[in-house]
């Protein structure tokens, strides 16, 4: 599953009236893509259901870009397999 | 110096159009509202049929994002709002956003998402319930909803009386612009209680009609009605001082004159059968106006065979032998009882009266009650010609509300 494309996907349901083209890892949650606080909850319970694994609190507080999303589910999955 | 209050605008969502225009075409017809439940699967219900906002699509009227994140209550008062804003040709800007406020009343709020959580929460635990559940089942979120979307920044507030609700926003909102704390308000009510929970809740309560007949189930005064029809809907008006509607060249709709509030103190769903309270409220709602000059009420009319008893004794205790000479019609006959938002739709339907002349029915009128032997306007609507009208709402918990609208003299 390409972690990137699953966080695109997860954002977009989030809002739904987002523009696909600017969801890139360099995005800003809140200001380039309107995505606050509850929709980040949002995204990160439908990301824990899709790569079955628990997002940790702290971790999610210090995400403010698309990739510190990817780069937190990527490090997760790391822990899971290794 | 106490100002006038008057009425620029109103929109509304009812289960008998998504506009006030389409709503009031059908009253006058005396079309019912009242079907079988759609909206959700009613197989184990004892109580199947209730008056539902018919094709109303969120996507149609709201951003995605603000109909995603808002419970159906919220979501048809921002409509109605709008409409309502839109009506008054009210323009909220830099120069006047502190002036005017917002105050949307809801019996039971959020009803339906709350019940949705609950059972995420039971079937998947506390860290799967959703972030958007707080602000989307408390029943204030229409109020603010509506602040937001039309940057309004004076005060906002939900008000809650059941049933009364939405004679109470009026009342509170009159009661500001009256004593000058405010300019202008946008003002009503919304509820969706039409949720497997909400008609549980009701039908065991003993409250709703079993009538299988569902367009006969509302049957408001008739010696043979059983309990009410729950409904659902949004119903927005605004209220602005004389001076402020003037200044801004507003359209005046009509006046508000008048407001009485009282409470049964008896029972929690039981009305205080001799109407005391209720006529009270009458009294203080009419304080400045003679008995006289009231040419039509819109009755509570919820068609149990409590309420429309009482009631009918209220108004005989109010008004003495003139009671027999005022048409009394009511709308929960067609529309069921829009709960929260039944107080706000019934003033805009006074409103209507006094402007257009014509009252609408109470309809399956079909056999008298001895009890109940007021002039209802039965089953056809009448040409009247009405200077003064008054709303009764009476709530769960002794509300006993009423608000007297005018028309306005042009001065």
């Amino acid at each position: 599953m390409n972690v990137f494309e699953e966080v695109k996907k997860a954002l977009c349901k989030a809002n739904p009236g987002l523009d696909e083209s600017k969801v890139v890892p360099s995005a800003l949650l809140k200001d380039d893509l309107d995505i606050d606080s509850l929709d980040l909850v949002e995204i990160a319970m439908s990301l824990e259901d899709v790569f079955n694994l628990t997002l940790p609190e702290d971790e999610m507080e210090n995400i403010t870009t698309v990739g510190d999303i990817v780069s937190v589910i990527e490090a997760r999955l790391k822990v899971k397999s290794g | 110096m106490a100002n006038r209050v008057v009425v620029t605008g109103y929109g509304a969502v009812t289960p008998l159009g998504l506009n006030v225009k389409d709503t009031w075409r059908n009253l006058i017809a005396g079309v019912s509202g009242v079907g079988y439940i759609s909206l959700f699967d009613t197989t184990d219900f004892k109580v199947k049929i209730a008056a539902e906002v018919k094709d109303f699509d969120p996507a149609v009227h709201l951003d995605p994002t603000t109909a995603r994140r808002n419970d159906r209550f919220a979501q048809l008062a921002l409509v109605a709002g709008m409409q309502a804003i839109d009506a008054a040709g009210l323009k909220v800007d830099d120069a006047n956003k502190y002036d005017i406020g917002v105050l949307i009343g809801s019996g039971v709020g959020g009803l339906d998402s709350l019940a949705q959580q609950l059972d995420i929460l039971k079937t998947r635990g506390p860290s799967r319930v959703s972030p958007f559940l707080v602000p989307m089942m408390i029943a204030d979120s229409a109020s603010s909803q509506v602040s937001i979307k039309m940057g309004i920044r004076g005060p906002n507030f939900g008000l809650i009386s059941a049933c009364a609700t939405g004679t109470d926003v009026l009342g509170v909102a009159y009661r500001l612009i009256k004593w000058g704390e405010i300019k202008a308000v946008v003002v009503g009510g919304a509820d969706a209680a039409v949720t497997p929970v909400g008609l549980a809740g009701f039908a065991q309560a003993g409250a709703l009609s079993r009538n299988s007949e569902p367009q006969k189930a509302s049957r408001p005064f008739d010696m043979e009605r059983d309990g009410f029809v729950v409904g659902e809907g949004a119903a927005v008006l605004v209220l602005e001082s004389l001076d402020y509607a003037k200044s801004r060249g507003a359209n005046i709709i009509a006046e508000i004159i008048g407001y009485g509030a009282t409470s049964d103190a008896f029972h929690i769903t039981q009305p205080l059968e001799n109407g005391e309270a209720a006529a009270k409220a009458i009294e203080l709602a009419l304080a400045g106006v003679e008995p006289d000059e009231v040419g039509y009420i819109n009755a509570h009319g919820t068609s149990t065979p409590l309420n429309d008893a009482s009631e009918t004794k209220a108004i005989k205790k109010a008004f003495g032998d003139k009671a027999y000479e005022i048409p009394i019609s009511s709308v929960k006959s067609m529309l069921g009882h829009m709960m929260g938002a039944a107080g706000a739709i019934e003033a805009i339907v006074c409103c209507k009266v006094i402007n257009e002349g014509v009252i609408p029915p109470t309809v399956n009128l079909e056999h008298p009650d001895p009890e109940c032997d007021l002039d209802y306007v039965p089953n056809v609507a009448r040409k009247a010609d009405v200077r003064i009208a008054i709303s009764n709402s009476f709530g769960f918990g002794g509300h006993n509300s009423v608000v007297a609208i005018g028309r306005y003299d042009g001065q």
